[in-house]
């Protein structure tokens, strides 16, 4: 058998870390041990976790309401009393270690401050800054943004646009504009946030 | 007995035996702990983790089924925090199991549902997961359906004991579902469509596949009865509704290695209802037979037996009940006054070779097999087999002395492929080398014989056993049982269900034997249940008591309707010589009547007042002394059947009459 080489929780742990958004931080835990070290032998760990990242999925796209939190500290609980070894426990810890942490009830209101959890999040042009060089225009794989290059000395063009229905949120675009005018904001508040490359 | 252990539960004080666990230490005491992977008789795997329980002195709650009672522990079951546990895993279950339980045939004997009922949960507060996993019905035995899986393993651990070795987990975790090797249909994989699976789901995946609207658990009435189609003699639980049975399952107690039963017991009773069953007397009238009634049937055949008087004779198959045996016993003698009366079980063995000591199969720490093939897959003692399988993955030793090699040869520990006789005889010899004390004649017997390594390995696994069992063919059963002079028990599993009870009753050659009257020369023959015959022998005028219109019957001049097994009262003698109840499930079929009440009728007619036999009345034949003496190492001649012919030959009514019958058209089984 030629299979990669089954990850190990500490590694799982160390990469989750990395992450700046609580919920990512948990999500990627819970996501990857459910694809690796879980074992499945034992009922509160390998359906308790299954669960958990149900529920961490719903408040990292922002459908969650106050009582998954409940749900998510109780399904905790119970796989840190009832587990049958140290990983599923492990898994308890590290979920409850940041579900107290704001974020939480922050992504319950719909926002997601370190800029993680794309679907809270969307990508828009600032008109004003906007010089209409096509750069993005190029860098955008999935054509989500409207808008002609301007030629040079010539009149009647509009700034770029994005279209959300098209966007997936990659990020190419922010890379690449000269005059940082694609900005990340908040789908709920529609504020422009500090920008950041993501 | 093992020592007592004294324990409180819950507040009660429980006494139990040394090494037992939790689960069954409570369950002495009346206390459940719910569980949903425990299987009594198998080591607890602690997966479930209902069975939490807090154990005063100890920081964390301990899983009950794999921790054994200890002098003066405390024990508490319900505590608040185990109780929470408890309900989060049955609510996570709940969020992927259908919640149908209105239409679910489970319902009322589901853990699921009983558990949800006690921790008070109306539906999951968990997210609900649905799977749409393809339901296996292709068979008419056992219907599969993964979406209802709790993923609890008994089914896949009941298997692999029984050395099916069939199904299992296919993934981990949520959406993971247990399967045959590749995911084939079960027909298309090893499967003998025993059922083992089925008696222990706690819920709706594994299910007999007729179940669909034909009653719940709480609308049977059940019976624990013996199935009569081999020479196991299996007990089972007959669950009847409406005076129908609807369904059959393992009798033998709850952690047993006996609770097996095969396809046969657990399928075959639809033959009760075949289109071939007889259910009133017939007659050949103008070389045609045509229904008729009792008291005609009855005075024709008591004219020909008064005619017929010394050359009339009696066959039957060794599958009669002991109060059966006893009256024809009687009826031969005091009424029709001949001595021609033999059973099928002449074919195979006698009263000195049928009649044997008792087992304990539940401690037998080694089996040695003497010129028997049980299997589970050709359904021949598939029960042994399968108690074989099981007591050796708990560890104990197999020994098989065959001169073929039969298939349970690949799980045992010494295997002596040769000429069955020598190599008992240089076992015996071996064993006497070693210093066990035997009787000089044994001695001398056995000094010409050739000790192999391999014998010598035999001898000494048979030396480190505490409760050697030796399973022998009839055959060769006198010479098994030199052996358990020295030490041990020797057993002779007979091929019918009720062999040693019938020569218990007297049964046995007196007269003509049964080889000799079946194939003619009589003036009258009369031949009772399904013979191994198909072709009427020269005989002047031929009755068939039986309860399916066999070829013979077909052929015969009067054929009268017998009850068939589960429709009767009465006792059989198994092959362990235990004397067991057979109690009647439903009613007989038509007119039919039980075998013991036709003789007393006809015996009646004939002038001569004989009554049926009672149970009372049987049981004192049953109570026989087995004579310990040394016999010569041999074969003893005359008793070669073809095991697996005969018991498919014996029960041809019932595959042919039930949707066995399935099995030998899919041919699935090799």
């Amino acid at each position: 058998m030629t299979e990669a080489k089954e990850k190990k929780t500490e590694d799982i742990k160390k990469e989750a870390e990395e992450k700046n958004c609580t919920v990512q931080k948990a999500l990627y835990y819970v996501s990857e041990f459910l694809s690796g070290p879980m074992c499945g032998r034992c009922f509160p760990c390998a359906l308790g976790s299954y669960e958990a990242k149900v529920r961490l999925q719903r408040i990292a796209e922002g459908k969650a309401a106050d009582a998954d939190l409940i749900v998510l500290r109780n399904i905790a609980d119970n796989m840190l009393e009832a587990s049958m070894c140290k990983k599923g426990k492990d898994t308890a810890r590290f979920i409850l270690e940041w579900l107290g942490t704001d974020a939480y009830k922050e992504h319950i209101e719909g926002k997601c401050i370190a800029h993680e959890c794309m679907a809270l999040l969307e990508f828009k042009v600032i008109p004003e800054k906007c010089v209409m060089c096509g750069l993005c225009l190029d860098a955008c794989r999935y054509s989500a943004i409207i808008g002609e290059k301007k030629k040079r000395f010539q009149l009647g063009y509009l700034p770029y646009e994005i279209r959300m229905a098209r966007c997936v949120k990659c990020g190419d675009c922010v890379k690449v504009c000269p005059t940082e005018a694609i900005v990340i904001v908040d789908i709920k508040e529609k504020t422009v946030q500090t920008v950041q490359t993501v | 007995m093992a020592n007592m252990v004294n324990l409180k539960i819950d507040g009660k004080e429980i006494k139990a035996p040394e090494g037992t666990n939790l689960i069954d230490a409570a369950e002495l005491g009346g206390i459940h702990i719910p569980n949903l992977c425990y299987l009594k008789g198998l080591k607890g795997i602690g997966a479930c983790r209902l069975c939490l329980v807090e154990i005063e002195g100890m920081k964390a709650p301990m899983i009950a089924c794999t921790t054994r009672v200890k002098e003066g522990m405390v024990v508490n079951t319900k505590t608040e925090k185990v109780q929470e546990v408890r309900k989060f895993v049955i609510d996570l279950i709940l969020s992927m199991h259908p919640l149908d339980c209105m239409t679910c045939t489970k319902a009322g004997a589901c853990s699921l549902q009983n558990y949800a009922y006690d921790f008070e949960i109306k539906e999951s507060s968990f997210t609900r997961k649905k799977f749409g996993f393809s339901i296996d019905e292709a068979n008419p035995f056992i219907k599969r359906d993964p979406d209802y899986c709790v993923l609890c393993g008994r089914c896949v651990r009941v298997c692999k004991d029984q050395g099916t070795n069939v199904l299992e987990f296919m993934g981990r975790g949520v959406g993971s579902k247990v399967a045959t090797a590749a995911d084939k249909p079960l027909h298309e994989s090893e499967c003998t469509f025993c059922g083992s699976c089925v008696d222990v789901c706690p819920v709706n995946a594994l299910l007999e596949a007729d179940r669909w609207r034909k009653g719940r658990e709480w609308d049977y009435d059940k019976v624990n009865s013996v199935c009569l189609l081999c020479g196991n003699g299996c007990d089972i639980t007959v669950s009847t509704k409406d005076g129908q049975i609807m369904k059959i399952n393992a009798g033998a107690a709850e952690g047993s290695p006996e609770r097996y039963i095969c396809a046969y017991g657990r399928f075959g009773f639809d033959c009760i209802e075949a289109d071939n069953r007889v259910t009133a007397p017939m007659k050949r009238v103008n070389g045609e037979l045509k229904e008729t009634t009792w008291k005609d049937a009855i005075e024709t055949i008591a004219n020909a037996l008064k005619k017929a008087g010394q050359n009339a004779g009696f066959i039957t198959t060794a599958g009669i009940l002991n109060e059966d045996a006893l009256t024809l016993k009687k009826f031969a003698s005091d009424a029709v006054k001949t001595k021609n009366v033999d059973t099928t079980a002449s074919l195979y063995g006698d009263a000195d070779t049928l009649i044997s000591g008792s087992a304990d199969l539940d401690s037998a720490d080694l089996f040695v097999l003497v010129d028997l093939n049980p299997s589970q897959w050709k359904r021949v003692l598939p029960a042994i087999d399968a108690v074989i399988r099981r007591r050796v993955n708990a560890g104990a030793k197999l020994i098989v002395i065959n001169s073929s090699e039969p298939k349970i040869a690949s799980v045992a520990t010494v295997n002596l492929i040769e000429n069955e006789a020598e190599a008992l005889m240089s076992l015996t010899k071996a064993l006497l080398d070693k210093g066990l004390p035997g009787d000089k004649k044994l001695a001398s017997d056995v000094s010409s014989a050739t000790v192999s390594e391999a014998v010598d390995k035999a001898a000494t696994l048979y030396m480190e056993a505490k409760n050697p069992v030796i399973l022998s063919s009839p055959a060769m059963y006198q010479a098994a049982a030199n052996i358990s002079l020295l030490k041990g028990v020797t057993v002779s599993v007979p091929v019918e269900s009720n062999a040693k009870g019938v020569v218990m009753m007297g049964l046995t050659t007196e007269g003509k034997s049964y080889k000799e009257m079946a194939s003619g020369g009589l003036n009258l023959l009369y031949a009772i249940g399904e013979v191994p015959l198909n072709k009427r022998p020269n005989v002047d005028f031929l009755v068939v008591q039986t309860s399916h219109l066999t070829e013979l019957a077909k052929q015969a001049d009067i054929v009268l309707p017998s009850a068939a097994y589960l429709e009767i009262d009465g006792t059989v003698v198994d092959y362990l010589g235990r004397l067991k109840h057979v109690c009647k499930a439903v009613e007989p079929a038509g007119d039919a009547k039980s075998h013991r009440e036709i003789f007393a009728d006809i015996a009646k007619a004939m002038g001569t007042e004989i009554k049926e036999a009672k149970e009372s009345e049987t049981k004192k034949f049953t109570e026989v002394k087995v004579k310990a003496s040394v016999a010569p190492f041999a074969r003893k001649e005359g008793f070669d059947v073809k095991v697996d012919e005969m018991i498919e030959s014996i029960n041809a009514s019932v595959i042919n009459g039930s949707r066995l019958l399935w099995l030998k058209e899919a041919a699935v089984c090799a």
